[in-house]
């Protein structure tokens, strides 16, 4: 028998669950913008590209629609080619080198910049000037810079008396290590303003309590820093990796990949399979190939980020 | 705390309030050696402001300072480049904005709401980076052409959103996740409902993350060139990005007038990027648990 | 009344049908002259000064004699075809489409084309080669008004002072470009990036010795990589050729670092407005005495896509044939330092008469070939393959011969 009592909270009790699903509603209506978005401008290029690297795509397929089917063929091809084993070594190198280079030389300058000075911020904004310039501008700023016989970068070596007039982008032994140098330098903007950002975020009062404890210096950094800005650290690594995979038109406007595909990457080899061969389901199908990887990431990061569980 | 520490802790802060106050008078020599960081970081950038005071085409062997100065590059680049930087400063700055009012509210869900797909989420923005641009631009061009898009501010708006709403909701995200969830507790018992929330008490003390993803999403879309060629076809509504190209053809190229325009173009966006880079101050996260 | 109201009526008939009458005369004109068409969408990738006003002003002259407006699209040169690619898929190609000549046969194999035989169009008097270059599987698809090829520039003082003269042999290269190096420059610059550029500049020297694109792993074309070999290894030739374009190559001319360069017209403007700079052009020269240098032509094309338009598409023709006209080909190849197509005596030597500087490369032109003449659309591949051998002979990564067969591969 249903007492007033008992009918009023199971009334209640209803009231509060759709209440709850009105909430959940609005909060749906937070993501709903941003997931019609990504659907609306991403969703079909994704799909058709996965499909491309299935087709045998050329020219005529743009024209005519049609494409015919031939399942792993372009797979085969790419990766028994004989560039495809040293594209790979180089983008993993070129990956590795360009990460550990910007985001060190990263954190050293916004950890610096943590400092108060005058023009502080005037100078943390000049540091963004390279990410600022368009790319065809800093590749052949670049191009001048590194030439072997007249380039300022040889010339001030010179007056060092440091080595002997390298050719940096026309040497293979040279070439990729220059192109990473470039890639540091274009990167290094980005790791500065994401880390000083994280930075600023940390609580003074951590410090001055670790202070009390005796804690300066490296050991503030190790214990207080770093445990702070590890989510920063680890998405601001993640984009690194994705974008640094994707890195086509700086390699292309310094070097072309060359010379003898020495600053071949897997990228800069899907645009030549694409633009130069005309190959478009191959390249298609080595989009897909740095996709497959750069989601090894992606999935490494989002794993890590469940077992550290939101901060309290 | 105990009324012990608490008069410990009080010193040492009026301590280091006073080393502060020290520093900020004897500061200049942290100055000069962040002037030396930047002297190394942006010598190419020196090239370039020597390169655009030069006679036509420079090569490697430039000298080191002007020493023949001409503002020929410079006439030229007023003269032909003023209507695409401002149609780029309009679509970066509406970029930024369009970006940040989607992904804010979305990285806020993903990051608080407990949803049980937040990471398949995730990783959909995630791999919406991995896409080649050109796959996309493809795409969006036979889109355009039917929706009547093309040569229009708010077209390229939309098309350049493409790098900063997943980098922003990333970023947000990864921001947020560090606000502790007592303060949103805090909020929830108060009475405030999730928009509430976001607006008075997560993005107050959001700000840095705030500023460094719009300042990114004004970034992407000021260098994007990719969109800037595929989505416009007559001279009306053309970025700055493809405007440099008029300088530049297959075999010659006028570098002193391409130089002229990177620098008149980084001008401003320097300018807009140190008035932004004010709000990204220490201690906003601070307090709060308090 | 009634006949008020008659007359009325009568006054309002007579009235709507004037009206009617004048309408019509209105209307007349159009359907008249035939022409339903009064404006053409044009596409093409001159988009820098001068070159952007220069073909502008044509259009817009052939427009005008047409009676029809130009709507164009100019985009970079490297973006043309991602544009052609992008619109073709939309279905949104323009009336008339500019190529640049080794792309036209890629794209007439996809059918986007319509063959200019339709419209009555023919190569005749034009050079053989540029018909060839946009001819697919024998139908004509492109007309060309303008070409240029790569010669043999040197610095006159520089030689003088040496005491040497041009080389025409490539054993008078090697010694020449040799007694020209010293401590400040170097005898010799060519481009040889990895693109098409460096194939293009390899070109000369691979035809002239009877190399052939359809297989380059020959002798002929093994020896003409030797050559660049040895002039690497000389000295003579800076290992930036490896990074170089044209345009740096000329830079270095430009600035007394080197004393001869291979490279094309396009650069006289330039070269012409340093007073100091006394510079002259010769062939490049052939493996024996008296051989003929066969030079790459250059040089875009204009086609007309299959957009369905019959109207359009007849009058994109008719604008194809203005721009070749005997006095616009003359007119366009003096602005841009270009040679014409026509090859009637009546052409060049007005052409020549108008442009003396152009001399040499009038002539070169008679003998020069096209890249696509052979392989049509599988053109790239070998390009592609032509440059990596040099690449890897440059480098030392390769001999000659080794390089030209790993890039087969």
């Amino acid at each position: 028998m249903q007492t007033r009592m008992s009918r009023r909270s199971s009334v209640l009790a209803s009231r509060k669950l759709s209440n709850r699903r009105k909430e959940r509603l609005i909060e749906m209506l937070f993501l709903v913008p941003a997931i019609v978005y990504i659907l609306a401008f991403f969703g079909y290029p994704v799909v058709k590209n996965i499909v491309m690297g299935f087709q045998d795509y050329t020219m005529k397929s743009f024209f005519t629609g049609e494409a015919p089917w031939v399942g792993l063929k372009n797979y085969e091809a790419i990766i028994s080619s004989s560039v495809f084993s040293s594209a790979f070594v180089n983008t993993f190198l070129f990956t590795i080198g360009s990460i550990v280079g910007q985001f060190t030389i990263g954190l050293a300058i916004a950890l610096y910049f943590r400092k108060r000075f005058p023009l502080n911020d005037l100078l943390r904004s000049l540091i963004l000037l390279p990410w600022l310039l368009p790319l065809i501008v800093s590749s052949a700023i670049w191009r001048w810079l590194l030439d072997q016989d007249n380039g300022a970068i040889n010339r001030i070596l010179d007056m060092m008396q440091l080595s002997d007039h390298p050719g940096w982008l026309t040497t293979t032994s040279l070439a990729l290590t220059a192109v990473i140098i470039v890639n540091i330098w274009i990167g290094i903007p980005f790791n500065v303003v994401i880390l000083y950002s994280g930075l600023q975020d940390i609580p003074e009062e951590l410090y001055e309590a670790g202070q009390l404890d005796g804690a300066t210096g490296w050991q503030a950094f190790r214990w207080i820093t770093w445990p702070m800005l590890r989510p920063v650290v680890s998405v601001v690594l993640l984009l690194g990796v994705i974008y640094t995979l994707k890195v086509l038109d700086l390699i292309l406007g310094l070097t072309g990949g060359g010379p003898a595909n020495a600053s071949q990457t897997l990228a800069t080899q899907s645009y030549q399979l694409s633009f130069v061969q005309f190959e478009f389901g191959q390249g298609a199908a080595m989009a897909n190939i740095l996709v497959l990887i750069s989601l090894l990431f992606a999935v490494i990061y989002l794993y890590m980020n469940k077992s550290a569980g939101k901060s309290s | 705390m105990t009324t012990a520490s608490r008069t410990r802790t009080r010193s040492l802060l009026r301590n280091l309030m006073r080393r502060k106050r020290r520093d900020r008078l004897g500061g200049w020599d942290k100055t000069l050696f962040g002037v030396i960081i930047l002297v190394f970081l942006l010598f190419p950038v020196y090239w370039m402001v020597n390169v655009s005071l030069q006679h036509g085409g420079a090569a490697a062997s430039t000298p080191w300072i002007p020493t023949d100065v001409t503002w020929t590059g410079y006439a030229k680049a007023i003269q032909d480049q003023s209507g695409h930087l401002l149609v780029s400063l309009l679509v970066a700055s509406g970029s930024a904005v369009f970006s940040l009012l989607i992904s804010a509210p979305a990285a806020y869900a993903l990051a608080v709401f407990r949803i049980r797909w937040a990471n398949a989420v995730l990783l959909a923005v995630l791999v919406s980076q991995m896409i080649p641009g050109i796959v996309v631009a493809n795409a969006l061009y036979s889109a355009y052409t039917e929706a009547g898009l093309l040569n229009s501010i708010f077209g390229l708006i939309l098309a350049d959103s493409t790098a900063g709403i997943p980098f922003s909701i990333l970023i947000l995200n990864a921001f947020m996740r560090a606000i502790p969830m007592s303060v949103i507790e805090a909020a929830r018992i108060d009475g405030a409902g999730p928009l509430r929330t976001l607006v008075s008490v997560v993005l107050p003390m959001s700000r840095n993350s705030i500023v460094t993803a719009g300042l990114f999403s004004f970034l992407f879309s000021w260098s994007d060139f990719l969109f800037a060629l595929t989505l416009t076809t007559t001279d009306e509504v053309r970025p700055v990005t493809l405007g440099l190209y008029m300088y530049i053809s297959g075999f010659i190229s006028d570098w002193s007038s391409v130089m002229a325009t990177s620098v008149l173009a980084s001008i401003p966006t320097i300018l807009l990027l140190v008035f932004a880079q004010r709000y990204i101050a220490a201690g906003t996260t601070a307090g709060a648990v308090k | 009344m009634t006949e008020t109201l008659r007359a009325s009526h009568a006054w309002t008939a007579t009235a709507a049908m004037a009206l009617a009458v004048a309408a019509s005369a209105l209307a007349m004109p159009a359907t008249a002259i035939g022409a339903e068409v009064d404006s053409i969408r044009v596409l093409d990738y001159y988009n820098d000064s001068p070159d952007r006003e220069i073909y502008g002003e044509l259009l817009n002259t052939c427009g005008a004699e047409l009676g029809i407006t130009i709507n164009r699209e100019v985009v970079p040169g490297s973006a043309l075809m991602s544009k052609v690619l992008q619109q073709g898929a939309s279905r949104t190609l323009p009336d008339l489409l500019m190529l640049d000549n080794p792309e036209l046969q890629q794209i007439a194999s996809t059918g986007a084309l319509v063959p200019l035989g339709k419209f009555g169009i023919t190569g005749e008097g034009f050079q053989s080669q540029v018909i060839a270059a946009s001819t697919y599987e024998g139908e004509l698809y492109g007309l060309q008004p303008i070409t240029n090829t790569i010669a043999l520039f040197y610095n006159v003082d520089m030689l003088e002072e040496a005491g040497v003269t041009p080389p025409t042999t490539w054993a008078e290269l090697r010694e020449t470009a040799k007694a020209l190096t010293t401590d400040d420059r170097y005898g010799l610059a060519f481009a040889a990036p990895a693109n098409y550029e460096g194939t293009w500049q390899f070109l000369p020297f691979m035809w002239s010795n009877g190399g052939d694109e359809t297989n380059i792993d020959t002798p002929e074309t093994a020896e003409a990589l030797q050559l660049w070999v040895d002039l690497l290894n000389d000295g003579s030739v800076s290992r930036s050729v490896l990074n170089w374009t044209q345009a740096d190559v000329n830079d270095q001319f430009r600035q007394g670092n080197i004393a001869m360069m291979v490279n094309g017209p396009w650069q006289i403007p330039l070269l012409s407005s340093d007073a100091d700079l006394h510079y002259d052009v010769v062939a490049i020269p052939t493996p024996e005495a008296g051989g003929t240098s066969v030079a790459p032509l250059g040089g875009e094309t204009w086609a007309v896509p299959n957009t369905g338009n019959e109207a359009a598409e007849a009058m994109a023709a008719k604008m194809i044939q203005c721009i070749n006209s005997d006095q616009n080909q003359i007119s366009l190849a003096v602005q841009r330092q270009t040679v014409p197509t026509k090859m009637s005596d009546a052409v060049q030597e007005e052409f020549v008469k108008q442009a003396p500087k152009m001399k040499t490369f009038s002539e070169m032109v008679k003998s020069a070939r096209a890249r696509t003449a052979k392989l049509g659309n599988d053109w790239p591949k070998a390009a592609t393959e032509i440059y990596t051998a040099v690449q890897l002979a440059l480098t030392g990564k390769a001999s000659p011969a080794d390089a030209l067969k790993q890039a087969q591969q």
